[in-house]
């Protein structure tokens, strides 16, 4: 085949159409000054028996440390946010108890990395890992940069001791993306076995546990600048104005690798940095959020609106964590200090489980009647007034959508039909009172007939399939309630004529 | 002993029935043009073997339990390869106890030690799910010392983790594990560090594109087993095609032994091919085959026999069951005794029919292809097929859902007017002899290749040195580093994209540009895709498509977003697009010249067989409103859309003039001739070659001083205008014709060579084709279309075809 014939193939592949344009300079980085980029980067040179790589030190005053050994109440605080059974591994191996590690400062290794991409899979690198441990008073950073993909093996290796050394591993969203990507890439090299944390917390559970209800996204970026009120000036005072956007990361480490210049890196190192401090204070802020509950003036007096909702969040991931009570206790406080509406249903919804758990049906009736209840303002209601229709067609619409809110998916109209239904099964089989049973299923069955020929409704698969499933589920409820009616009647045949009379 | 006695009563019983339907038949054929032949396959016995003496008294247990005390002699023979080590393929008919010929020895390894890792593919979830069953079972006998598992895409991805920490042997598709397990290979470290075994069942349908991909995606399968440490050995059963060994090796890249000996007994059965009778013998016009397929399917259903009828479309299957419950209505309240079946029922509803079928509560099945391959619906009586499936080896397949294992039946195939099934109607000793169908495939396609590589280099870093199958790297991987997808570092090149690679690679075609169909009638809602190059013919502006049996204007054709906008319609026409293809020859990969008559007295008379790389350009320039059921012409539009070109390959008969001269017919004539020609010759490639007719193009063009040679306007003729033709302006000859058959597919997909070295058996089996057709002058069944209004067409072509020595 000749040279000419093979351009002409190539030059119509679709498989070769470009999908970028590529790097204006072809050369390697390592082709110039080796230690250009290093010096550039503020780097110094790791070296190990697989090779080189860079290392950026740079310790923070702030966030301080956050936990400390004898600090009794955080430790308390801590043991909430471990992974469940977490106490009870960890002699197996020779290893200090879960416990006594996860209460050792020492031991704490938070962790971030910059990657070559989302998808996962065995082709997305982690080019710059970031850790940092408390130290002086301070946070100390240690960042791995490899400047090619040859001096992956050699980072790896950087990290792992790392890794060996503090056997707590802190993170946010660690658990499904930057540990199994690490995991990845340890045993992508066949030589270094991935180590496997002793204890790995994720600051991202917790967190949506706790602040979904107030924000509308738990980015970090986002909590730093709600929560932890993060800004120049402050105690926290780093400012992510210049921050680069991290779905151009990729591009700039491999407009890099070929032969682009290494200051696009600069807001790279610094983005991850101040990943990690958001990620200390973050962790630190949890800590003291989780140990303020156990305080004698807990919780003190609410002052705004934002406190409220927080509040409210707290009993969320109280309640997560089997801390049945003090989650009934927060959410109560909550309540009482005023919430907005959709909070206000959603915290009486929880409110209705935890009590019924509890064991106060008493306390649980009156949630889910609070919840039907007409006082109830924005709630859906039995009446069937034209603007109660266009309330509900409102939740329904934007339930649809999917707007980012915490309140998705017409969850109003959910709240409502959970406490007829709840009502319903409380009345049948504990109070035995049939009537009740029967008009609070009525009830459900018209809020769902009502959202079905609300407008819009009929264009989203997904409230149909709800609607759907909600019909059937109240109208066999219905048919059951009545058969049993009808056996009573029969039972009772005079009791039955006379009443007709 | 009574047993026995009572099976062969209840066999000579059905035998008689089928006899009885068979004579009705010929009553009615007086000519004898009907029924083409009626193949009598005699019972046979089973030939057994011992069980070998390495096998493990758990799994012999285990065997005896399930009522399988002994084995065939090809199931030993496997058994014994596979245990020394060898990859094997398997070839043997349907219900011939294939899968024991892997299961045995891959159980048997596990049991020897646990550590041990299977990997079974199928070409389909559904197959994968049915083989499930009899793992499971067999796991249960052995005290769940194995586990077996499916991984695909209904997998729950709560169960993955486990799949791949437990799985003694994973079920899976190609897909699944093009997009599902490779790019994820270290999730499966421990699978790969002690894979020892793959298995590739139904081989024979990994062919063409579909083989072409499943060969890189087994390279990228080997090349990561090797990463971990193993080189897992091959097992592969086939349905009957001529060349599985070739095949097996080419997909594997190894060598293969092949086990062809049928050990398993089988029943008496009987093979009816049945030619619709003619209606208009001038226009070559039959009765409805779907017509006809109802009513014998009516007759085997009459005599209380159980009966698959098969179709070759859905659109088909739902109106063979109208038909069919029409004829046999249920009771009132029952569920009706003929059932449908096909892509697209809820897999509840499926398991159900399957049921119905095995224990006999439904009495008849329509389905398509969804139930040729490996389901269990047990054994039935008969199988009527409403036209030929396409292939040899598929019919084979179908037939063999009746009398799987005992008592005799009938399989009877219905053809339809096409060329091909028109072929192997009238020439039923091509069908009943030795398999003459081919799988071919071309995992070096370019466009395959590297987006193989570019997967590839994803899952692991690309050496250097490294060779992919027996593809040399270093210039491909220099052009995907400048295309932005590779990076070289140190000595190996390295994945440099966020993308996933696997995601936009589908493994059932060479490219993933299609078109998307949105219908916006109501709500705009995307109804379907079709690739590109269909496209242009399909859904260009003013096109009537057609969708699940509904038709669709196409209002507006956006080409930067690759969308079709179309609207819900009801007219009387359809439309056929006029395409206008030229063909240039960029390079000659081997040619002959075929002379026979030369040798004899005429020494002028000249043509050449060759093959090699072409540039096809081809544009859609009109379309022609055609009429339904009348087939008028009743109106024609101008297009203008833009040329599409494609690099592939072909094969080509040039005709040279002294052979035209010799010719003693007109030039319109002529033409004629070698354009029923090509169509004919077409027909008989997609049966040569085991392909679909849209797998190969057809051109006729003037042959080129030299190749790759450009003259005038780029090499390239101006396409006609649609008016002029319109009004009957005169043909332009050709000189020195080539009569092209190229691969529709860009890059080729390995067609053309064993077109070019099996060039003598092509042009015999074409004569037969065109000479064994019942028509004068030319119908769709023998020479095409074009022949319509030509006298002397088919004439012409056959005369051509005896210049050229067949």
């Amino acid at each position: 085949m000749s040279t000419s014939s093979i351009g002409d193939k190539f030059s119509r592949l679709a498989a070769l159409r470009p999908s970028r344009k590529a790097a204006a300079r072809e050369s390697s980085p390592m082709d110039g000054d080796p230690g250009e980029v290093a010096r550039f980067l503020g780097a110094t040179l790791g070296r190990n028996r697989y090779g080189e790589h860079l290392v950026i030190r740079r310790w923070f005053p702030t966030p301080e440390p956050c936990l400390e050994s004898n600090d009794v109440r955080r430790t308390r605080a801590l043991k909430m946010l471990l992974p469940n059974g977490a106490s009870e591994s960890g002699s197996k191996h020779n290893l200090p108890p879960i416990d006594a590690l996860a209460n050792d400062p020492a031991q704490w290794l938070f962790l971030d990395t910059e990657t070559t991409g989302l998808a996962g899979g065995s082709g997305t690198y982690a080019f710059l890992v970031g850790v940092a441990w408390w130290e002086s008073g301070g946070l100390q950073v240690e960042q791995f940069f490899m400047r090619d993909f040859a001096e992956e093996h050699s980072l790896l290796l950087a990290l792992d001791e790392r890794l060996a050394e503090r056997r707590v591993l802190v993170t946010f969203n660690g658990k499904s993306f930057d540990w199994p990507l690490l995991e990845t890439r340890f045993r992508m090299t066949r030589a270094i076995a991935p180590r496997t944390p002793s204890i790995h917390l994720d600051l991202l559970h917790p967190s949506r546990q706790l602040w979904r209800p107030r924000l509308a996204s738990v980015r970090l970026a986002e909590l730093e600048r709600h929560v932890l009120r993060v800004s120049p000036g402050s105690r926290l005072d780093w400012s992510r104005d210049c921050d680069v956007d991290s779905s151009q990361i990729p591009e700039i480490y491999f407009n890099f690798v070929r032969g682009g210049s290494a200051e696009p890196l600069l807001p790279v190192i610094r983005h991850n940095q101040m990943d990690l401090r958001g990620l200390a204070a973050l962790a630190g802020h949890i800590l003291e959020m989780i140990a303020a509950q156990q305080d004698e003036d807990f919780p003190g007096e609410v002052k705004t609106p934002d406190e409220a909702i927080d509040l409210f969040g707290m009993s969320r991931l109280l309640g997560r964590r089997g801390e049945a009570k003090l989650a009934r206790k927060t959410c109560q406080a909550a309540l009482t200090a005023g919430l907005p509406g959709e909070h206000d249903r959603a915290a009486r919804r929880d409110l209705a489980r935890l009590a019924k758990r509890a064991g106060d049906l008493g306390g649980a009736v009156e949630m889910w009647e609070s919840l039907l209840s007409p006082r109830q303002g924005r709630s859906p209601q039995l009446k069937n007034s034209a603007e109660q229709s266009l309330a509900l067609e409102r939740i329904m619409t934007r339930g649809a959508i999917g707007s980012n809110s915490f309140f998705a998916e017409g969850s109003q109209l959910r709240a409502a039909l959970e406490a007829c239904e709840q009502l319903a099964i409380h009345f049948e089989h504990r109070a035995r009172a049939l009537e009740r049973a029967s008009q609070v299923t009525r009830h459900g069955l018209a809020l769902v007939h009502r959202a079905r020929t609300a407008q819009h409704v009929d264009e989203f698969s997904r409230d149909k399939a709800f609607c759907r499933k909600w019909l059937e589920r109240l109208e066999y409820r219905l048919a059951r309630i009545e058969r049993k009616a009808a056996g009573m009647a029969a039972e009772h045949p005079i009791e039955q004529e006379f009443q007709r009379d | 002993m009574s047993q026995s006695l009572a099976v062969r009563a209840a066999a000579s019983n059905s035998l008689a029935r089928v006899h009885e339907i068979i004579d009705l038949l010929a009553s009615h054929d007086a000519s004898g043009e009907v029924i083409t032949a009626v193949h009598h396959i005699p019972a046979r016995d089973a030939q057994w073997a011992a069980a070998p003496a390495w096998m493990r008294s758990e799994l012999t247990a285990a065997y005896s339990a399930k009522g399988i005390a002994q084995l065939y002699t090809h199931q030993a023979a496997a058994a014994e390869a596979v245990h020394g080590g060898r990859n094997v393929v398997i070839v043997t008919p349907t219900a011939s106890g294939k899968t024991l010929c892997y299961n045995l020895p891959v159980l048997n390894a596990v049991l020897e030690n646990a550590d041990t890792r299977a990997l079974y593919l199928f070409p389909t979830k559904a197959l994968a799910q049915d083989q499930l069953a009899e793992l499971h079972d067999l796991s249960r006998r052995l005290n769940d010392s194995f586990g077996v598992f499916t991984y695909d895409g209904d997998t729950p991805a709560d169960a993955r983790a486990a799949i791949r920490e437990k799985g003694h042997i994973v079920l899976t598709n190609p897909d699944m594990l093009h997009t599902g397990i490779l790019p994820h290979h270290t999730r499966w470290q421990r699978l790969f560090e002690n894979l020892r075994y793959i298995v590739l069942d139904e081989l024979h349908t990994y062919r063409g594109v579909f083989g072409s991909h499943l060969c890189n995606v087994l390279r990228r399968l080997r090349r990561i087993a090797n990463f971990y440490g193993s080189s897992p050995q091959f097992i592969c059963c086939s349905a009957t095609v001529a060349n599985p060994g070739e095949l097996a090796s080419r997909l594997i890249e190894s060598d293969v032994e092949v086990l062809d000996a049928n050990g398993a007994p089988a029943a008496e059965k009987i093979f009816v091919l049945y030619n619709p009778p003619v209606v208009n013998r001038h226009l070559g016009i039959r009765r409805s085959y779907i017509h006809e397929t109802s009513r014998l399917a009516q007759e085997f259903l009459k005599r209380n026999l159980q009966t698959i009828v098969f179709s070759n479309s859905r659109l088909q299957t739902e109106v063979l069951l109208t038909y069919l419950q029409q004829a046999f209505p249920a009771a009132p309240g029952a569920p009706p005794d003929v059932r449908g079946y096909r892509g697209g029922y809820l897999p509840g509803e499926r398991r159900e029919i399957e049921r119905g079928l095995r224990d006999g509560r439904i009495r008849g099945v329509v389905s398509t292809n969804a139930l040729e391959l490996g389901i269990d619906i047990g054994s039935l009586d008969a199988t009527v097929m409403a036209g030929y499936p396409g292939t040899i080896a598929s019919t084979w397949q179908r037939a063999g859902r009746a009398g799987r294992r005992s008592g005799s039946s009938c399989a009877v195939m219905v053809a339809s007017s096409s060329p091909l099934d028109q072929y192997i109607v009238r020439n039923p000793e091509y069908f009943f002899g030795r398999s003459p169908e081919h799988a071919y495939v071309q995992p070096d396609n370019l466009e395959i290749l590297v987006n193989h590589l570019k997967c590839a280099a994803f899952e692991l870093p690309i050496a250097a040195d490294e060779k992919f199958g027996g593809v040399e790297l270093p210039e491909l991987c220099d052009r995907l580093a400048e295309a932005g997808f590779l990076h070289r570092a140190g000595d190996h090149w390295h994945w440099t994209q966020q993308a996933y690679p696997a995601d936009t690679v589908s493994l059932r075609s060479v490219t993933s540009d299609n078109f998307v169909i949105v219908d916006i009638t109501g709500t705009p809602e995307v109804i379907g895709e079709v690739d590109f190059s269909s496209a242009l013919t399909t859904v260009h502006p003013k096109a009537i498509y057609l969708h699940q049996g509904e038709q669709f204007h196409v209002e507006r054709m956006d080409f930067d977003e690759r969308k079709a906008y179309v609207k819900r319609v009801n007219a009387d026409y359809y439309t056929d697009a006029i395409r206008y293809t030229q063909v240039r020859v960029l390079e000659i990969a081997d040619q002959a010249r075929l002379n026979r008559a030369a040798d004899k007295t005429d020494g002028d008379l000249h043509a050449a067989r060759v093959w090699g790389d072409v540039l096809v350009r081809s544009q859609v320039i009109g379309f022609k409103k055609i009429k339904f059921f009348t087939h008028e012409n009743i109106g024609d539009g101008k297009l203008e859309l833009p040329e599409n070109e494609m690099h592939t390959t072909a094969f080509w008969t040039t005709l040279e003039r002294s052979l035209i001269e010799s010719l003693p017919y007109t030039l319109s004539e002529r033409q004629d001739g070698m354009r029923g020609l090509l169509h004919a010759m077409r027909s008989v490639a997609t049966l040569l070659l085991m392909c679909d007719q849209r797998d190969l193009g057809t051109a006729i063009g003037e042959r080129p001083p030299t190749p790759g040679v450009i003259a005038g306007r780029d090499g390239w003729e101006a396409p006609p205008d649609l008016a002029e033709m319109r009004a009957g302006a005169p043909e332009k000859e050709f000189f020195e014709p080539n009569l092209y058959l190229y691969d529709a597919y860009p890059g080729g997909i390995g067609f053309s060579e064993p077109l070019f070295r099996a060039h003598s058996l092509l042009l015999a089996k074409t004569r037969e084709l065109i000479a064994g057709c019942t028509c004068s002058k030319g119908c769709p069944s023998c020479v095409g279309p074009s022949g319509e209004g030509s006298e002397r067409g088919k004439e012409a072509a056959l005369t051509i075809l005896e210049r050229l020595g067949a």
